[in-house]
């Protein structure tokens, strides 16, 4: 313990004495996951759109004319069954005959030409969103469809596609970004720390003559790495804190549509920014101490 | 407490220490002498295992110094004091923060500390310049910062390499009687000189180095 407070001192100390030089390094480091969270936060947002649109997405079972109440009770309970159904909405012709009439307004006279009611009763499933994957739906569609009683199945593919088109390309968008920006900060804290491993070589050498572990020689490095990450992710994570209160804030006096599509923040969202400083700070600070023989 | 057996060193093709054996018995004084470029410093280096042999065994207290992992290194850094003829003391620390330096790695208390730093520095005569940082001490105190650094930790041994070789005669002679004195102690104590005024006189064993041998062994 007395070794890490030593440790942790010659850390402090050495972060103020080289203050320029890591007040350089805690910019770059904050840019870089500024960058990152800035993507993170955008793909947030559109998740959260694409989650309210994905609540009106759903099956609909057309069911064939004529169909007994038993009958249709089976395939409602086979549906509440189906771990993959979210919402199940029964709609009988009378209503579907309804609704279109509403729909056609004046034009609903076109349907006084039908002795009968043309329309199915029908079932509309709502599918739960990790359930929303193209060929998942198309395959429950296929089911579906052979079952007895069904006439046939809708489901909007096209959307469904779009939808997870978008959604994949966000998720590499991160997974690239991210492995980017994970790399530029291991080597900008990999440059600082080995400059300031050069800068003490003399120190360090002296310390390895006088009997001092390899971790109490390192420790003061890494745990300059770390603070030094840390302090970049913090002030990522302010910068962020303050674009998106202000965009939520303003962006709406100019841009309406904004607010619809933009989410509060929780604060949770803040807290992997220092954490990934951390992480990247401290592996660069340890490749750069690298391996110490006596 | 420290045996040399039939000990070789090369640094390429060139031979440094060609088999040397001699054995420093607990709680001795002795001085290493020779010209220049003897193997005076690598025999040191051997000792504290900054160097390898390539041949022999070396053993110090009961080390074997030759077959010693790196990660055990520190633990008989421990045990071997070391004067340096540089001094190797850190320009950005003070004197009391130099010695305290070979404590702190000992993961001793601040209190211990500052007891055991004031009492060597007392020791050595140079408490009134605690607070100094070494570009400002003379050659002859910052050997004394040196010597200090190297007993605060009580070692076994102490090893000096041309420990006066910067110094004046008056100065040399304050720093070889703290020798003495630190020997008087118990610690067994080495050094290598070229400075023949060192020994004359003492009564001490001098092993002579030439060509890379040990030329001869005398009592002074």
């Amino acid at each position: 313990m007395r070794i890490f407070i030593f440790a942790l001192q010659t850390a402090l100390r050495s972060l103020w004495h080289e203050k320029w030089i890591n007040l350089l390094t805690v910019l770059s480091i904050s840019i870089g996951l500024l960058i990152l969270s800035a993507f993170m936060t955008i793909t947030l947002n559109i998740d959260f759109v694409l989650k309210r649109w994905s609540k009106d997405f759903g099956l609909v079972v057309y069911m064939n004319d004529g169909l007994s109440k038993d009958s249709e009770d089976a395939l409602k309970n086979i549906f509440e069954k189906d771990p993959d159904v979210e919402g199940i909405k029964y709609i009988p012709k009378e209503q579907a005959l309804q609704e279109l009439r509403l729909a056609l307004g004046l034009n609903s006279s076109i349907l006084e030409g039908f002795e009968n009611n043309p329309l199915p009763s029908s079932f509309e499933l709502s599918l739960k969103r990790e359930a929303l994957k193209p060929e998942l739906v198309e395959r429950k569609a296929e089911q579906i469809k052979q079952m007895n009683g069904v006439e046939d199945v809708e489901y909007g593919e096209k959307w469904l596609s779009s939808l997870n088109t978008l959604s994949g390309v966000l998720k590499i968008g991160s997974l690239f970004l991210g492995s980017a920006v994970f790399i530029a900060i291991v080597f900008v804290t990999y440059s600082t720390i080995k400059i300031f491993f050069y800068r003490r070589k003399d120190e360090i050498e002296t310390l390895k003559l006088l009997g001092a572990t390899r971790s109490f020689i390192r420790l003061p490095f890494l745990l300059e790495g770390l603070l030094i990450g840390v302090l970049g992710g913090a002030a990522s994570s302010l910068v962020l804190y303050g674009l998106y209160a202000f965009v939520i804030h303003k962006a709406p006096d100019y841009l309406p549509s904004v607010s619809a599509i933009m989410l509060y923040l929780p604060l949770k969202v803040y807290v992997p920014a220092p954490l990934a400083g951390a992480v990247t700070g401290f592996l660069g600070s340890f490749i750069a101490v690298g391996k110490i023989r006596y | 407490m420290i045996q040399f057996t039939n000990v070789s060193k090369f640094y390429d093709e060139d031979v440094v220490l060609k088999d040397i054996s001699f054995t420093i018995e607990k709680g001795e004084l002795a001085y290493i002498t020779g010209p220049s470029g003897a193997g005076k410093t690598t025999l040191l280096k051997l000792i504290y295992c900054a160097e390898r042999p390539d041949q022999g065994q070396i053993v110090v207290a009961h080390w074997d110094v030759g077959k010693l992992k790196q990660g055990t290194i520190p633990y008989l850094r421990r045990n071997v004091g070391i004067v340096f003829q540089d001094f190797r003391l850190l320009s950005n620390k003070t004197v009391f923060d130099n010695v305290a330096l070979a404590l702190r790695i000992h993961d001793m208390p601040p209190k211990e500390i500052k007891e055991k730093v004031s009492a060597v520095l007392k020791e050595v005569k140079i408490s009134h310049k605690a607070n100094t940082f070494p570009p400002h001490l003379s050659g002859g105190e910052q050997q004394r910062v040196v010597i200090a650094r190297a007993m605060v930790s009580k070692p076994t041994v102490l090893l000096a390499d041309e420990p006066t070789g910067n110094l004046d005669a008056e100065t040399s002679k304050t720093i070889t009687d703290l020798f003495k004195e630190i020997n008087a102690r118990g610690t067994t104590v080495l050094i290598a000189t070229h400075n023949d005024a060192l020994f004359h006189g003492t009564g001490r064993r001098v092993f002579h180095l030439r060509d890379n041998c040990i030329e001869k062994e005398t009592i002074e």
